[in-house]
């Protein structure tokens, strides 16, 4: 079986390494990112390596790429809760201001 | 080694970087300075990650007990993942080096089993050692 068209995801394992499982992103986000949503980054970083052992190449891409994702998409909803938070500050310092 | 690896290693170090040294500068023991955790300001629940910019802090100010009572289990996740950033710049310079996808699947349940208990212990009146405040 062999997906010639799928770059990243080999039919065979180029030099028997699996994917990068992103595990340290999923931590950074699950701890430093106040978003629980690294906790299912984790949960794909762990199916990662077991995949790959069963033979399952194409399924432990998909789970490093989830698990990437998950972490990626955590950081940046933290992102815009910050960025929200700060033009609300804003907002709020002006409004306060006009009103003395 | 390709450039855009290497131009994604500089762009994280630089985001930690700026990251630690505005934790550094700007308190988050202060109240108003950083928006509460979006989870603890919907449920009232402390999630896994409340008070690690406050431990953050502590550590970059050398307060390492007061890390240790904000999140005790960021302070001891920080050197790991300190550790995989070191490890990251001897890959790109050519060196091979152990990377966290060897890390054993059970290893990686672990430590998601002792994240969902540290979300759990942390919330139980009275179990404050664990909780951010």
């Amino acid at each position: 079986m062999s997906y010639p068209n799928q770059p990243g995801v080999p039919g065979a394992p180029a030099g028997g390494q699996p994917p990068a499982n992103n595990l340290v992103w999923g931590i950074l986000t699950t701890l430093f990112c106040c978003l629980p949503l690294g906790v299912a980054s984790i949960v794909f970083a762990a199916q990662v390596n077991g995949k790959w052992a069963a033979g399952d190449y194409a399924g432990a891409q998909e789970s490093a790429d989830k698990a990437r994702k998950f972490a990626m998409w955590g950081a940046i909803a933290g992102v815009i809760v910050i960025v929200l938070y700060v033009i609300l500050i804003v907002i709020i310092g002006v409004g306060a201001s006009t009103n003395n | 080694m390709p450039r855009s690896s290497v131009a994604r290693f500089g762009a994280v170090t630089l985001a930690g970087v700026a990251a630690a040294a505005m934790l550094a500068a700007v308190d988050p023991h202060e109240p108003g300075h950083y928006p509460t955790c979006p989870f603890l300001a919907t449920t009232g629940f402390y999630c896994p990650g409340c008070g690690s910019l406050r431990a953050t802090n502590s550590l970059l100010h050398g307060h390492l007990t007061g890390a240790f009572d904000r999140n005790p289990l960021a302070v001891v996740m920080l050197p790991v993942v300190l550790g995989a950033w070191v490890l990251w710049g001897l890959r790109l310079a050519g060196h091979t080096t152990w990377t966290p996808t060897a890390i054993p699947a059970r290893w990686i349940w672990v430590l998601l089993g002792a994240i969902l208990a540290f979300w759990v212990l942390r919330n139980i009146p009275g179990w404050t050692f664990l909780s951010p405040e």
